[in-house]
């Protein structure tokens, strides 16, 4: 009889087994099918700062009390490791079900096939009330990759407590130049004395200085095919820019520059009361205004009111679902939660952008702290065109390549003309290889 | 029976109990070989195919021939990636071996309490290429760092060594030279070998400790150098987690921390090209044979054997 039940538990062992195979095979189709009543497992990683962590594993606990047969296991890393590791576990088959996904990435890995068209999960996913600009920002040849959670914008960060303390007045960003803040930049740092710097150096951390300098002018970085057609003009106006910060001490010295850009936002020189003017995205400002305990006050960036406004809507991040999750079902339904549970977004607020999902917008304003109410207020009043085309297929080093042309310049081993140039022609070479 | 079938009958229990021997030590040696076959040689021949292959990881690979091997002579970052990795080498190495037979010479006088040097000073060799001791590096060689407070003392006024191009490899070189531990042990077993009546012949002659040090220490000790030389080199080939860690994977600033092995890294995993990362190990591994062949063909006229 013992021997019968060990046949028997393998034999069901062995039908299960073939059950999930069966499942694995088939996890294309069942998107659209019902929710599961049988124990599941889903991973879900992302990435952030302890902050995030917290908050997110709030809102899987209350996801798991709804859904008892559902277990989230949450993974989450730093940035860098993030992407490292999201790029090995695709390879190795084993990616996690629900992914936070970012504006540079999701092309390349929608494009080689890795996430799942959220449109097959409709049934389970609810996206009526989300602004549907923002919307289309997750879709590629329509086909939703991902579901946009916040929206952000770039601005200038300035430290008003500082600006007090040398008596020097806010500029009024309704009408100021790239000149202008270069000519208070200076005003800045000569009454900081070398400890106190006019403007955090830009082109550092982020590509989006640029793409909206080509905006003002009415390019961009990459036309509707993903062909790179930004003038070398513009890129070099935008290298000689930070070299000149850097040459007359507005900004701080280059290597300080490049230490403090890898220690992360909490070293950075907003974050240490070290430089007035820094650029940011305006959802960064709680964090930032904790970090350096002093008054920042978002402003619009230069040069807008000169051309045509450059500031646009950016997706701060996605959700999107593995194409190979075995229960993309259950993970639709996660995400749905995540995107229009109102307990759920009470919980996490603005700390991802500010909601795309209008509705949800709504329903937290009321319990906003300070800083994500100015962030909110940002979004809302200032004028923005379209966004720009998504990085394309291949692009998704492009803030890296940036990044490094930043520093050629910034320690002289290129010219500004040259670093365009470089630039120009290696996003190209790298969006032609994707193909 | 006879006794030549005896010994026969003998030979062939002989025979059994060692085919019994075999199959056990078989069986021992399985997960070894299992390791061996599917973590070792599955890959590497894996990789091999790849490298003539456009794999972005996802998608299966497409043949491509020998294009990944053809854009390695075009690849300016990749000039770059070599220049910098070369340098590595060839200052880090000879350094980090001088570094090593010093301090074995200086041991081997017989010091008080020799046991706790030789552990102190072997200790960053097990450390080395830690992620910890970057990360400890990054803080030493900051703009607040150690070193720079050292300097201030005397008054001199330092840097952020690490994020200047012009001095970031040099400090990942003091790395590597500081875990000169690992060659200094074995220095030290080799000059316990060196016999102590030809160091009491030569005194006797009135041969001073410099040349006795030329003149026996050094050819003795020749194969022990060779070997380690060869060990450090392939070592030193092969860095990866310091620069990976300074530079917060970039490489950078400007690529000067860019060694071959991190750029082969970016390769397949930022920017999902598998099939050139796997060219790029392959030509790692030409790269480094033909090292260690000039290293053999060289020993020749330099390393000298004893027996």
């Amino acid at each position: 009889m013992f021997r019968g039940a060990r046949r028997r538990t393998a034999l069901t062992v062995l039908l299960s087994l073939t059950a999930s195979l069966l499942a694995a095979c088939g996890s294309g189709s069942d998107a659209g099918g019902d929710l599961t009543a049988e124990p599941v497992t889903l991973r879900f990683t992302w990435w952030g700062a302890d902050d995030r962590h917290k908050r997110t594993q709030q809102v899987i606990e209350m996801f798991q009390k709804k859904h008892p047969n559902i277990t989230i296991k949450g993974e989450f890393k730093e940035w860098n490791g993030y992407w490292d590791s999201l790029a090995t576990t695709m390879a190795a088959n084993d990616a996690p079900d629900i992914m936070q996904m970012d504006e540079l990435y999701i092309a390349s890995y929608a494009e080689r096939g890795a996430l799942l068209d959220l449109n097959e999960a409709k049934k389970h996913l609810d996206t009526t009330n989300f602004d549907q600009k923002a919307l289309a920002t997750g879709a590629i040849d329509g086909k939703q990759y991902g579901l946009p959670v916040g929206l952000g914008m770039y601005s200038i960060m300035a430290n008003t407590d500082l600006l007090a303390k040398y008596n020097i007045p806010l500029p009024d960003d309704t009408k100021w130049s790239w000149d202008d803040l270069e000519a208070i930049g200076e005003q800045v740092a000569k009454a900081g004395g070398g400890q106190v710097f006019g403007v955090q150096s830009p082109g550092i951390n982020d590509t989006a200085g640029l793409s909206i300098r080509a905006r003002q002018q009415g390019k961009a970085l990459f036309d509707k095919d993903g062909k790179v057609v930004l003038p070398p003009e513009i890129a070099t106006q935008y290298w000689t820019y930070i070299a000149d910060l850097a040459k007359a001490g507005i900004a701080p010295p280059p290597s300080v520059t490049v230490e403090k850009a890898s220690a992360g936002l909490n070293q950075s020189a907003t974050a240490t009361n070290t430089a007035v003017f820094g650029f940011w995205w305006n959802t960064q400002l709680t964090a930032l205004t904790v970090a350096s305990g002093a008054k920042l006050k978002l402003l619009r960036l230069p040069g807008e009111s000169q051309g045509k406004p450059g500031a646009y809507y950016k997706p701060s991040m996605f959700w999107s679902v593995s194409s190979r999750s075995k229960h993309p079902a259950e993970a639709a339904a996660f995400v749905s939660f995540l995107a229009n549970d109102e307990e759920a977004a009470k919980i996490l607020l603005t700390e991802r952008g500010v909601p795309a999902n209008l509705k949800i917008r709504e329903a937290i304003a009321g319990q906003l702290k300070e800083t994500d109410k100015a962030a909110k207020e940002y979004l809302d009043t200032v004028p923005v065109s379209d966004p720009p085309r998504i990085t394309p297929n291949g692009a998704s080093t492009l803030d890296a390549i940036q990044k490094r042309h930043t520093e050629d310049v910034l320690f002289g081993r290129a010219t500004p003309e040259a670093a365009a140039a470089s630039f120009i022609k290696e996003v190209q070479s790298e969006v032609d290889a994707a193909k | 029976m006879s006794a030549l079938d005896e010994l026969r009958q003998l030979r062939r229990g002989g025979v059994q109990v060692r085919k019994r021997d075999n199959r056990a030590a078989f069986w021992f040696l399985a997960p070894w070989f299992a390791g061996l076959i599917f973590i070792t040689i599955g890959p590497v021949l894996a990789s091999f195919g790849l490298g003539f292959t456009k794999y972005n990881l996802i998608q299966p690979p497409k043949f491509i021939g020998f294009d990944n091997f053809a854009r390695i002579l075009s690849d300016e970052r990749l000039h770059n990636a070599l220049g910098v990795t070369f340098t590595y080498v060839l200052v880090s190495v000879p350094l980090q071996l001088a570094c090593a037979l010093g301090v074995a010479l200086l041991l081997d006088r017989g010091l008080r309490g020799l046991a706790f040097y030789r552990s102190a000073f072997y200790l960053p060799s097990l450390l080395g290429s830690s992620v910890a001791i970057a990360v400890l590096w990054t803080q030493v060689f900051g703009t607040d760092g150690l070193v720079n407070r050292v300097l201030s003392f005397f008054g001199v006024e330092g840097k952020g060594w690490i994020s200047d191009p012009d001095t970031a490899l040099s400090t990942l070189i003091v790395l590597n030279v500081w875990t000169f531990g690992s060659p200094m042990i074995i220095f030290l077993a080799g000059l316990r070998q060196i016999p102590a009546m030809y160091y009491e012949a030569a005194a006797i002659d009135g041969a001073s400790k410099w040349s006795q040090f030329w003149r026996i220490t050094l050819p003795l000790l020749s194969p022990i150098v060779f070997f380690n030389l060869v060990l450090q080199i392939i070592h030193a080939f092969q860095s990866f987690t310091q620069a990976f860690v300074v530079s917060n994977g970039t490489g950078g600033p400007s690529d000067s921390t860019m060694f071959y092995t991190l750029y082969l890294y970016q390769q397949g995993f930022s920017r999902f090209d598998m099939g050139y990362a796997s060219a790029l190990a392959w030509f790692l591994l030409l790269i480094i044979a033909a090292f260690t062949a000039i290293n053999f063909w060289a020993a020749k006229y330099w390393v000298f054997y004893d027996d």
